[in-house]
This record gives structure tokens, sequence and C-alpha cells, in this order.
């Protein structure tokens, strides 16, 4: 198990490195860079080259990334061009805002996916199953900013039920904290909700398909034990990856939804340092992001490791 | 369902409508709220109510005194000297003197000044006393005064100075109180001022990214004003808890030609494609109406402007004539750039290909990010034609150097057809002929077409109905201090 962590440990640094490179090359590459940005279109020559060597921005390349990495060895992620915060600064502040909508809307979805997907898998051809298979599709088709703005007006604007846009801190109050997320997570949710109901009801229906349930069936066990203790967690081993996979993405940022929202999340953020061409911050994020992404993989592939006792073995025979 | 009913009442304890706070709507966080070290119109707006400057400038364009008290400019126009208004307190409680002054200005001139060339000119500044100072010019600027109105010439403490991107200090009628960025500015009235104290206590800024969220904001009244596209108008005004309140900016919305491509260099082509343009059809479709249409490069609301819209008025088939005589009666091909992050530049440009290609200029669209436009366009003058909005300053010649023949500017004229009235207008202190010589030049843009000018695009904001005092300025600035509400 220790060796199974080392391993995915030095995995992990030499993509975060890798992924670190290709950003800084990507920023160089494209047209434009922060001083420019800056500026704006009352940019003159000589203040756009004065602006360049104030930040730096005029020495090659590799240099600034030199910097930029003997600064992360010792956990400075530098300073954003655009808020002149530090870019830790930054992202603690959007961390929270992120973290609660994909935990909530991670929280709806699967709590919808997993009741209704065993529920279809039981009773296939049935209401119930079309019932599912309407919201697969449903939540897939049904673009987000859309969702959104309907919800706005509806339950925003209409209703006065919650608040139209903005984050409040749960430091505030905790009825204002869960009332300004809950529309986004709701959202998110329905977004996310019909790819994993379609992964809970595969994987029920090929379960129960398997010899060992005819053998569970035979042996007159109840109903519930059959389903939830041995079909279900047979069952849970791709939920738990596809989980694993939306909760990162969410996690990552959802431009989108944040925007809608007005909420101040990582994927504005991310946006904001693409946009503005600024190196450090956007940096920071992709090495936070990335992290995050391979955290939450490795954890995945633990809990995993726990429900499936072939997979423990084979670890242990490595 | 039962969830959302939930969550909901749980947080009913928190709605509680205070008029104690103005609150206003922003897209674009601040880029920092140091106003030396930044361009950013999203940082003057809000530092605006945070520092003062030597003298200020009303929406109707008069210059008044603000922490100077006066002024006087020598006779040879190269030296101007500021009376300072006594017992104006920082907001950390020190109070402002010349040093202050020269130390800011010193620090506006500084390395990573983004506005430091604006003030080369300026090469001393000298403390005559605690309340007098004087600047000296190296060259005559006869529009010199206007210079220190700019919210970038905020005089700020300099015991602060580090700090000023997180932490500002200044003189102005708002304190600062927090900064969340991508989240919220708050403010609060400085009881201090010395001039006339805010009329509404707290002061909050709330980034609301989303247009249309925006709106729904105002609606709901969670904030008192925002500001919104002319497709927004019909919404508000139906609403009777809102109004509407618009004015022309101090910008111009132009369809620039670069004169390094062989057709655009035939001023027969240019012309042609003016009176190609529909400008009308442009302001109504695009903004809805909320546009002036104009002949040259000055906005309808500045003082120097004449009306040079009869100068090329829309005329297609004076067009294909026009295209006929520089030889291109069988058709022109010309690329056009957009800026992706502009709507209305988009939408306009998609309209001028389409009225383009009704005389036989057929265009290729290219929509590039911002980013992009200003490393291509702007900076590198990789283009043969791109629609982009340019914003102005007080004085005309600032406004107009552009078109300088070695300004290097992406707009500039090749063969300096207004270098020499650009140069005499530096020159000339007699208001009256300065005036005479920008008319000269609004009419020789309007003859000989460097650029295609569309219009004036309004600002528009959506105001709670109880919302009285806001105005719109010239610069980059608001005073929310005047604002107040109506009982």
């Amino acid at each position: 198990m220790l060796s199974y962590i080392y391993k995915r440990t030095s995995n992990a640094v030499q993509v975060l490195l890798f992924v670190s490179i290709i950003t800084f090359a990507v920023l160089q590459w494209i047209p434009g860079d922060a001083a420019q940005l800056i500026l704006g279109s009352e940019a003159t020559p000589e203040n756009l080259a004065r602006l360049r060597t104030a930040l730096g921005l005029d020495r090659p390349w590799y240099i600034q990334y030199w910097h930029w990495l003997k600064g992360l060895v010792q956990f400075d992620l530098g300073r954003s061009y655009v808020f002149g915060q530090d870019v830790v600064t930054l992202i603690q502040q959007r961390l929270p805002v992120t973290i609660s909508i994909a935990v909530f809307s991670m929280l709806i979805a699967s709590t919808i996916a997993i009741v209704l997907g065993i529920l279809a898998a039981i009773r296939k051809n049935t209401m119930v199953d079309y019932l599912a298979t309407g919201i697969m599709q449903l939540g897939s088709a049904v673009p987000a900013f859309w969702l959104g703005m309907l919800m706005i007006v509806y339950f925003g604007l209409e209703l006065k039920w919650f608040p139209v846009s903005g984050y409040v801190p749960p430091d505030r109050g905790l009825g204002g904290y869960l009332n300004s997320i809950a529309m986004p997570s709701i959202v998110l949710a329905i977004g996310e909700v019909g790819m994993l109901l379609r992964t809970v009801r595969t994987s029920m229906l090929e379960a129960l398909g398997q010899d060992f349930m005819d053998m569970a069936k035979a042996k007159g066990l109840s109903s519930f034990t059959i389903y939830f203790k041995y079909a279900l967690r047979s069952a849970m081993i791709a939920p738990i990856n596809v989980m694993g996979l939306q909760f990162a993405k969410l996690v990552g940022g959802t431009v989108v939804v944040e925007s809608v929202f007005g909420l101040p999340g990582v994927g504005r953020l991310i946006l904001v340092a693409v946009e503005q061409r600024d190196v450090f911050l956007l940096q920071g994020l992709v090495m936070f992001v990335t992290a995050l992404v391979i955290l939450i993989s490795l954890l995945v592939d633990i809990a995993v490791m726990f429900i499936n006792p072939r997979i423990r073995i084979e670890m242990q025979g490595e | 369902m039962l969830m959302l009913i939930l969550v909901n009442l749980a947080g009913c304890a928190q709605k509680e409508k205070v008029e104690d706070v103005l609150r206003v709507a922003y897209t674009t966080d601040p880029q920092g709220l140091d106003p030396h070290r930044t361009a950013a119109v999203a940082t003057f707006n809000i530092t605006g109510s945070i520092y003062d400057t030597l003298l200020a400038v009303t929406p109707d364009w008069e210059i008044e005194p603000r922490l100077a008290e006066s002024y006087t400019i020598s006779p040879d126009g190269m030296e101007i000297t500021f009376n300072l208004r006594k017992g104006v307190k920082f907001h950390n409680g020190r109070e402002m003197k010349a040093q202050d002054v020269k130390f800011s200005f010193e620090r506006l001139k500084g390395e990573d000044s983004p506005k430091a060339g604006d003030y080369k000119n300026i090469d001393g500044i000298e403390v005559l006393d605690d309340y007098t100072i004087k600047f000296t010019t190296t060259n005559l600027d006869v529009e010199l005064v206007k210079a220190f109105t700019y919210p970038w010439t905020a005089i700020v403490p300099a015991e602060a100075a580090d700090t000023l991107q997180t932490d500002p200090v200044g003189t102005g009628a708002y304190k600062f109180v927090q900064w969340i960025p991508q989240q919220q500015v708050k403010l609060t009235r400085n009881d201090e001022y010395f001039g006339e104290k805010a009329k509404i206590k707290d002061l909050e800024f709330i980034l609301i990214p989303d247009a249309t969220s925006q709106l729904a904001a105002l609606q709901v009244g969670d904030i008192h004003i925002t500001e919104i596209t002319g497709n927004q108008v019909k919404t508000l005004s139906e609403n009777p808890d809102l109004k509407v309140y618009t004015e022309p900016m101090n910008a111009v919305q132009i369809l620039a030609l670069n004169q390094e491509n062989k057709a655009l260099a035939d001023v027969r082509v240019r012309q042609a494609i003016a009176k190609a343009i529909d400008k009308d059809a442009i302001i109504e479709t695009v903004v809805w109406g909320y546009g002036d249409k104009i002949g040259a490069h000055l906005p309808v609301n500045y003082p120097d402007y004449i009306d040079t819209n009869h100068v090329m008025p829309y005329d297609p088939e004076g067009a294909k004539k026009l295209l006929a005589e520089a030889g291109y009666a069988d058709g022109l091909n010309l690329e056009l750039i957009l800026p992706k992050s502009y709507q209305i530049h988009v939408d306009t440009g998609q309209i001028i290909a389409d009225q383009l290609s009704k005389v036989g200029i057929n265009t290729d669209i290219k929509i590039i990010e911002w980013g992009q436009w200003l490393s291509d366009v702007y900076s590198g003058k990789q283009y043969e034609m791109t629609v982009v909005a340019l914003s102005g300053r007080l004085d005309s010649y600032y406004f107009l150097k552009r078109y300088h023949s070695e300004s290097k500017d992406f707009i500039s004229i090749p063969s300096g057809d207004i270098d020499e009235l650009l140069e005499q207008s530096l020159k000339e202190t007699d208001a009256a002929k300065r005036q005479e010589i920008f008319h000269q030049i609004q009419m020789i843009l309007a003859e000989r077409v460097p650029v295609v000018y569309i219009q004036t695009p309004h600002k528009t904001f959506g105001l709670a109905k109880n919302v009285e005092g806001f105005r719109i300025y010239p610069i980059d600035i608001y005073e929310y201090q005047n604002v107040y509400f109506a009982k």
C-alpha cells in the first residue's frame, strides 16, 4: 500500500511539472501579453515597453519559468498581475465557493442517480425505468446557462425564494449560505445526474445478471440483502469512478454557472487569468487544479480497492 | 423541490432592506486599487470615490477645484502653480500637504507606472510651501491643466504607498473597508471629508459578471445601479420600480482602415466604403438606437465637436461609382477583423460586411480574442479593416494625436494630412483659435476618411426608481457621494 502511494505521488510530481511547462509555453505562444491587456487601446509603443520591463515580461520565457519554479519549491506561487495579490490568497478566496457547489451538486446528483438507478435496474422496462431514462436524457440535453436563467427568473424574481446572484460565506449565517449555493448546485446536479444514473443502472443490471445473484436467491436471502449487500456493492465500482471524474471536473470550476449566478469561483478566475494573460495566476490555478484532480483520482482508486476484493488482491500481489 | 423549500426556509431570516447602503453592480474586477499602477477603467470606477485629484471635472466638462483651491498659469504657459486646500485629511488621519502632491506625481512618473509616458512633459515639481506647489513643463502644452483631473493623478500618502493595491488610503468622500476579489468592494462614508459629505453611508460594489443576472438583481432590489445594454431598456422601462439613465460616452466607434493595404490607400476606396455604410441602420439594430451618428473622430458631446455627417452621407450608388473610378468595378476583397470580447463591435462588423457586399466589396470576417486583437491589430498593425471603439480624454489633441504620421498608431495617417494642424493646436494659446484648428481637422478627417466614423455609443444605466444624483462623467469616474435615495 505504501509503495503504491509513493509511486502515485512521484507520478503526480512528474505530471505537475509537465503541465506547468505546457501552460507556461502556451501562454508565450498565444498572441498578446499582460502589459498589452493592462494598457488596452490606450497603449503607446513607449508605454508598452516600459510596462513590459516593469513586469519582467521582457525576459526570455525560460528565465521567467525558472523564477516561477524556484518560487514554487518554496510554496510561493507568485503574484497576480491583474489583482496585485498573492496567487495563493486568490485561490483560497475562491475555493470555498467551488468546493461548496461541487460537493452539494454531487450529493444531489448521486442521491438521485443511485436511488433511481437501482430502482430502474430492478424494475426494468417499467414506469420507474422510463422515468429514469427520461431524466438521463433531459439532464444531459438542457444547457446549464438556460436552466440557470430560468431558475433565476422563477425562483429568484417571481417567488423570491433565493438570491438571484452572489455568494454568502457560511460564517455569515448558514441559511444565507445554503440559499446562495442552492440554485447553482441544483443546476450543476441536473447536468451531472444523467451520466451517473446511466452508469448506476447499467452496472446494477450487469450485477443482477451475475451467477452469484442466482446463488443468493437460491439461498433464500431477503431481496433487501440481495440488492443492497451483494448487487449494489459489486455494481458501485463504475459509478464511483464516474463520480470521481465528475467531482474533479466540478472542482476545476464551472465558468458558465459561476457567471450566471455571479459566484466568485475557481472557474471564473481561470477565465480571467487566460483573458488577461495573467501568467502566474493561471500557472498557480492550473497547478492547483491538476493536483486536486490527481488527489481525487487517488482517493477514488483507494475507495474502489476497499469495495472490490479482487482489486485489493491484485495490489498485494504487486 | 422539497430540498428547495427546506433550504429556502433556512435562509428566510437573511432578507432585510436597509436604505443606508448603495449597491452598484460591476462586471470586471479592478486591477488592484492603486491608481498609479494601472490603466484599468474598472479600477478608476471605484478608486474615484476613495482618492481625490487636484482638479475635478463636472458631467458638463467644466474644470473645478478639488484638492487645489485655485491655480495660476505663468504668462509663457510653461508653469502651473496650485494653492492647496488646508485641513484636508487622509483616511489615516494625517493632513495632506504639498509634499504628498510631489510624492504622488513622482510616483505616477515612476518606473512601473503605465501612465508615466503621459506626464513626461512635466520636468519639475517644486514644493513652495506646505500648501503651494509648482509644476514646470519642457514643452508648451496649452491643455496641461486638464491633465490634473484624471483619476490616475490621485494624491496618496507616502506611508501607505506600498499597500495601496489592496488597502487604498486617499482623501476621498468614501473610505475603503474591504475588497474580496471577484465578489465585492465595500466603502464607507468619510466623515472627515473636506467637501460635502456622502449622502449614503455605505457604498458596495457587487460583482455580477452576467448582464442578464445584473438586470435580475436590479429587479429584485439587490442592487440599485447597473450598466445595461440597449436591448434591456424595454424590460426595464416596463418595471415601475426602475428607471433608465443614458448619455453619450466619451468614445467613438470606428471602422479602421489600414492604409498599408493598396486598395485602402486610395482615398476613393475609403470614401466608397464610408458611403456604403448605413450608420443609422447600425445604431438602430446594434445598440437599439442608443448611439449618435458621427462623421469625424470626436464624440458628439465634446466641446470641440462639429457635425460632419453631411460630408460622406449614405449613398450606395455613389459608392459604386467611386469604386469603379478607382479601378474596382469588378469588386474588391477585404478582411475584417473583429474583437470577440466586444459584442457591439462584432455585431457592427457583421452589418458592415453585409452593407459592403451590396456595393461589390466582399469581406472575409475573422473574429479573434481581445488579447490577440491588441497584439496583432493594435500593436502589430496586421489588419485590413477592424471595428473598435476608442475612448477619449478631456482635450481634443489627446484624442486626435493617433493620426499623426509618426505616432506608430494602428490608424496613423501615412501622408501626414493633419500633422501640421495637430502641432499648431498644441501651441495655440487662444482658445477660440484652437477650437478653429480642431474644426478644420474634423473636416479633413470627414473628407479624407482615414477610418470610417460610425457612432458615439451611449452609456446606459438601469437605476432603482428612488436613486437620484447619479451622473455620467466624461472621464472614467462616478461621484457616488452625490447619489441619494429620494423619499
